[in-house]
This record gives structure tokens, C-alpha cells and sequence, in this order.
């Protein structure tokens, strides 16, 4: 349970680890992906799914 | 020391299973049982006495004097002065200028018997729990009334009413009645921060996780009602809920990941949880991610008790905002809510505050009252999307980490783990909106043209009878006459959808019942939500890197970014406006 571990313990005993490429890939592709499945998505939602009143 | 018993459900579980039984109760309505009509509504109030009532009319107490007889309606003057019309089985020894009396279920006997109904429906969850049901029952006797008189708070009509003077007040703050959800949570907050004894007393009952998930599952069978009265905008709302959140999955997390780890230097065991806790879905998904990634327990578990604190923050200041910058916007609004809140209870509630907030200002300001429950319906929408995808965003994660970064050895990630972790609450509403679904979508197709026609008959009616005085002798005879066929033609086309209208009466005589359980679920949630929110963890030492990374993520980007997608996805997207 967090009240019987310390929080601050916990944080200094984390260790420096330097960003590793894959980790680079995964959030570029991560971003990447998305903005270019915003285009894709918006434009299915509003050919294919249009807001009907 | 007590002993522990064996759980038999766990949370999730236990609020599909509940949700089930009490639909399936509900259904008894197609057999002509209103089953849950005996709960207690609230309505707003000047005096007490009048706030509580049965959720059905027909079983509110009615006395008065009979003004009129039409067939099986008649219309009874009330002591009060008001008349209102009624439909009998058996108009035989009725007569007007006689007196009519109904006994019907008091409002306070309706109220007690919810409080018992729930109290026993509970303790049993309780029990499949392996909770201490002794102890359940009085923290929920406890955690039910304070929650309840804070809803009759929230009703009082200087607080709720949209309209003050039809409301007989000479001002109000216009909140609608749901301002009792904000009076429960401000209450909770107290009790949790600065009454820990009486937290610590009643807190076998304090399980907001377990009461919102089991309105969500409730709320299904709404929501599947009304998608039938508009399936093209439900279909809409779904899909684009759907949208909105693989935008955030993708761009919120790689964000949150990246500063946590490059600008804060947190090492991957905390980062990868503390990005999913921020950016997704608060305490379930650092608790998912943590598990895929191999973290010690111990990590999620910290992060989560920060995402429970400013998930109550959110939660307090967003649905006003929302209320001042976007009532023109009201589905993006609501959207946001779902994208932006972290936790469950947090998200659906603020999703319900934002739909009543707005439904007032827009009603207030420019007239126009939409249907409620649509903006908790885009807000509900995405949040659930964002529960059934940690579990494939876990697996993704656990993927990656195993092939890519550090596996441990013997370890292997199988498929099995997305179901596992799927929440399985998201199965009841699921169940619930399909069967509702299922059975008003037909009943839909075939009123609604019938019932356009007959509007279209009586227009017509309408005009003829304006034009009948103004008109020669030789041509009233003829309108008269095309009048009464018109008259008769409605009859007809009534009488050729009359099943279709009693099964879909029943259907909202159903649901009626659900969402009368489904808002009282929602008003324990905000009350436990307050008591479980410990703002004294702020004062920990070394939260200040967590809660740093936490503010500048949530206030920097993520409440933005949600609200930039929700806007892509549902600008332009307007609930039905009730009409008349």
C-alpha cells in the first residue's frame, strides 16, 4: 500500500535510464499514426457517419 | 483480528452481474409488472413535502374533484387547484362534481423502500465480495442518507430551478436538480479530509468504482432507447466517440511518455504507467500498464492515488467551464468530459453534471431545451472506448516490452490477456443497449411515419376549423364533413399502431425504472468519489515530481488536446431538442 511505502524511498531509488531508440520509435510512430488517422477518421465520420438532427 | 472471507466477484464482475438482475427485473414491465415504479424521484422543491414521489404516476397519491369525463380520461381538480387527467380502467360510479381518490404510495414510504430495496440488493454484493456485510450495511445506511438529503439539497428550487418564476422562487442558481451531485461530492470531500473517522467508519460502503460501473451498465438500456428515437445521430456519437479516442490513445500517451521520461527523468517502470494514468484512463489503466510492463506493484498503486485526486479537481472545475465556453457546443462538451476526466465515477459524473449544466444554460439563454442525457451519452461513449482499449493497449505494451526493450525470462504475452483485462461492466451496457435496441427500433419505424401522418392530419383539422366560420353556408357542410373524415382517418391510423405504442410505453416504463436505480447509483458515486479523495497525499513527500509531471501534462496538453478532438469529431453535433 502507498502509506507503508514511502513515496519519496521509491523516487530515489529510481535509476537514470537513458531514452532507448525503440522507446523514440514507439512515441514517433505513436504521434505519427495519430495525426495521420485524424484525417482518415474525420473524414469517414463525416462521409459516413454525419450527425442527423 | 477478523477473518477475511473468500470473494467470490470482484468489483467488475459484481457490477455486470448486478446490472443484469436489475434489468432483468426491469423487463417485467412487457408483462405488464412495473417493477420499479415504487422507486423515489425527486423533484424541485419550495416545500419538503412535496419533493418525493414514486417514479410512476400512477401510483402518486391523487385526490380531488372530477371536471370532466372523456371515455376512459378524466380530469380531477387537486386541492391545490391544479387539474390534472388521468386514465381509468372503469369510468362506472364516476361522475363529474364527484370526488376521486387514489391511495397510492407516499413519496417517503417510496423512499424507504428504495433505501431498503438497494440496501439488500448490496449487502449481497457485499457479500459475493467477501466484504464484512455488517459493516457494509451501516456504512451504506450511512453513505445512502447523507447521499439522498444531499440530493434534496440539490433540488431545492432556489438552487435547481432553470425557470424561477414557474418555480414560485424570485431567483435561483439554475443548476437543475442534479446540483445534488455537486452537494454530495463537496460533502464527501468534507468527510474524507476532514472527518477520517467517520471515512474510516463507514468505509466498507465507499466503493465508487463499484457503484458508477453498475449505473454505466444501467445506463445502457437508456441510451439504447433513446439511439432508437435517433439512431442516425446515436450511430453518429458512437462512432465518432470511437474516433476520438484512438486520437487520444495515440498522441496523449506517446506525449505524457515522452516528458516523463526525457524532461523528468523517470525510468520506464514509472513513466509507462504514470503516462497511461495521466493520459488515458486514470487508475485502471496505470494498474493495466504497470501489470504489461512488469512494474512493481507498488508504482501504478502510487500513481493511482494522484489520478484520484485531481481526477476530483477535474471533476469540480471542467463541467462549469464547459457550461460557460462550449453550452453551443453541447456534444463536444461532453465528449471532452469523457476524453478529459481520468477514472470512471469522475468521467460519467462529470459527463451527467455537464448535461444538466448546459441543458440549463441553453434553456436559460436561448430557449432551447434539449433532451437530456445526450451529452452523458457522448461523455459515456468515449470513456467506455477508453476502458475496453487498455486492455488492448496493455496487451500492445506488454508486446513491445517483452520483444522489444526487457523480457524476463520464461515470460510470454498470449492474447488472452486483452480479455482478462477487458472490463467487463462495458459487457452489461453493451447487453442492456442492444436488448432496448433491439426491441424499440421497430416499434420506432413503424410510429414515427404514423405518427408524422396523424400530425400532418391534424394540421390540417387545425386550418379547416380556423376557415369553417368564414366561409358560405353551401361549403361549411363539406369541410364539416371532411373534418370528421379526417377525424376518423386518425382514429384509424391511432388504432393501427395501438400495440406498437403500449409495448413501446412499456419499453420506457422499463427503462424508466433503470435510470431512477441508474441516478441514485450516480449520486452514491459522487459522495464515495468526495470521501475517497484524500487531498492530504498532496502534502507527501516526493509527490511533488509526480504531481509536477501530472499538472503540467493535464493543464499543459491533454485537457487541450481532448478538446481540440472532441471538437473535430463533434462540432456541429446537437442533441434533439425536446419540442413544446
Amino acid at each position: 500500500m502507498p502509506d507503508e511505502t514511502k513515496l519519496s524511498e521509491e523516487l530515489k531509488k529510481m535509476e537514470y535510464e537513458e531514452l532507448l531508440p525503440v522507446e523514440k520509435k514507439l512515441i514517433t510512430w505513436s504521434i505519427v499514426l495519430g495525426v495521420i488517422l485524424m484525417f482518415v477518421l474525420v473524414w469517414v465520420s463525416y462521409t459516413f457517419f454525419p450527425a442527423q438532427h | 483480528m477478523e477473518e477475511k472471507k473468500t470473494a467470490l466477484l470482484n468489483e467488475d464482475w459484481l457490477a455486470f452481474w448486478l446490472a443484469m438482475v436489475l434489468f432483468a427485473i426491469s423487463l417485467l414491465s412487457f408483462a405488464g409488472i412495473n417493477s420499479f415504479g415504487w422507486l423515489v424521484s425527486t423533484k424541485e422543491w419550495t416545500k419538503l413535502e412535496k419533493a418525493i414521489a414514486p417514479v410512476s404516476a400512477k401510483l402518486v397519491p391523487l385526490k380531488g374533484v372530477i371536471t370532466k369525463i372523456d371515455g376512459n380520461k378524466v380530469t380531477i381538480k387537486k386541492p391545490d387547484g391544479k387539474e390534472e387527467t388521468i386514465t381509468v380502467k372503469d369510468t362506472t360510479g364516476l361522475q363529474v362534481g364527484g370526488t376521486y381518490e387514489r391511495k397510492g404510495l407516499s413519496g417517503f414510504a417510496s423512499l424507504i423502500l428504495t433505501y431498503l430495496f438497494l440496501l439488500v440488493v448490496m449487502s449481497i454484493g457485499a457479500s459475493l465480495l467477501g466484504a464484512n456485510v455488517g459493516r457494509f450495511i451501516v456504512g451504506f445506511t450511512i453513505v445512502f442518507w447523507i447521499s439522498y438529503a444531499c440530493w434534496l439539497i440539490g433540488h431545492y428550487a432556489y438552487i435547481a430551478a432553470t425557470d424561477a418564476k414557474k418555480a414560485g422562487v424570485p431567483w435561483s442558481l439554475k443548476l437543475t436538480g442534479e446540483a445534488g451531485f455537486i452537494v454530495a461530492l463537496l460533502v464527501g470531500l468534507f468527510i474524507g479530509n476532514f472527518l477520517p473517522g467517520v471515512a474510516n467508519f463507514i468505509k466498507e460502503a465507499v466503493r465508487p468504482e463499484l457503484y458508477i460501473k453498475t449505473a454505466i451498465a444501467l445506463m445502457g438500456a437508456l441510451i439504447g432507447l433513446k439511439s432508437a428515437e435517433a439512431f442516425g445521430l446515436a450511430s453518429a456519437v458512437l462512432f465518432r466517440g470511437l474516433c476520438a479516442i484512438i486520437e487520444a490513445y495515440l498522441i496523449y500517451w506517446a506525449l505524457v511518455y515522452l516528458i516523463a521520461r526525457k524532461y523528468f527523468k523517470f525510468s520506464r517502470e514509472w513513466a509507462a504507467p504514470l503516462a497511461s494514468g495521466i493520459s488515458i484512463c486514470g487508475v485502471s489503466a496505470a494498474i493495466a500498464t504497470g501489470g504489461a510492463i512488469k512494474a512493481r506493484p507498488v508504482v501504478p498503486i502510487m500513481v493511482s492515488s494522484l489520478v484520484v485526486i485531481f481526477a476530483v479537481i477535474e471533476l469540480i472545475i471542467l463541467p462549469f467551464f464547459a457550461q460557460q465556453f462550449l453550452w453551443k457546443e453541447p456534444m463536444v462538451a461532453g465528449a471532452w468530459m469523457g476524453l478529459a476526466v481520468k477514472t470512471d465515477g469522475a468521467a460519467f459524473a462529470s459527463g451527467a453534471v455537464v448535461d444538466a449544466l448546459i441543458r440549463a444554460k441553453a434553456e436559460t439563454v436561448a430557449g432551447i431545451k434539449y433532451d437530456a442525457g445526450w451529452m452523458l451519452m457522448a461523455a459515456s461513449t468515449t470513456k467506455l472506448f477508453i476502458d475496453i482499449f487498455i486492455s488492448i493497449w496493455a496487451f500492445l505494451l506488454a508486446v513491445i516490452w517483452c520483444t522489444k526493450i526487457e523480457c524476463k525470462p520464461g515470460e510470454k504475452v498470449q492474447a488472452v490477456e486483452i480479455w482478462r483485462r477487458f472490463p467487463k461492466f462495458v459487457l452489461g451496457y453493451a447487453i442492456t443497449f442492444v436488448v432496448i435496441l433491439l426491441i424499440a427500433i421497430p416499434l420506432t419505424a413503424k410510429i414515427t411515419p404514423v405518427e408524422n401522418e396523424i400530425k400532418k392530419i391534424e394540421k390540417e383539422i387545425a386550418s379547416l376549423e380556423k376557415d369553417l366560420p368564414s366561409k358560405p353556408q353551401q361549403e361549411q357542410a363539406a369541410i364539416a364533413e371532411k373534418i370528421n373524415s379526417n377525424k376518423a382517418r386518425i382514429k384509424e391510423l391511432k388504432d393501427s399502431i395501438a400495440s406498437e405504442k403500449k409495448t413501446q410505453s412499456q419499453a420506457k416504463e422499463a427503462t424508466g425504472g433503470t435510470n431512477a436505480l441508474r441516478v441514485l447509483f450516480f449520486l452514491i458515486t459522487f459522495f464515495t468519489i468526495g470521501v475517497v479523495s484524500d487531498f492530504r497525499k498532496l502534502w507527501e513527500e516526493g509527490i511533488g515530481k509526480l504531481a509536477l509531471v501530472y499538472l503540467i501534462c493535464l493543464f499543459g496538453f491533454i485537457l487541450w488536446i481532448g478538446l481540440f478532438i472532441s471538437w473535430i469529431f463533434f462540432h456541429g453535433v446537437k442533441p434533439p431538442v425536446i419540442s413544446g
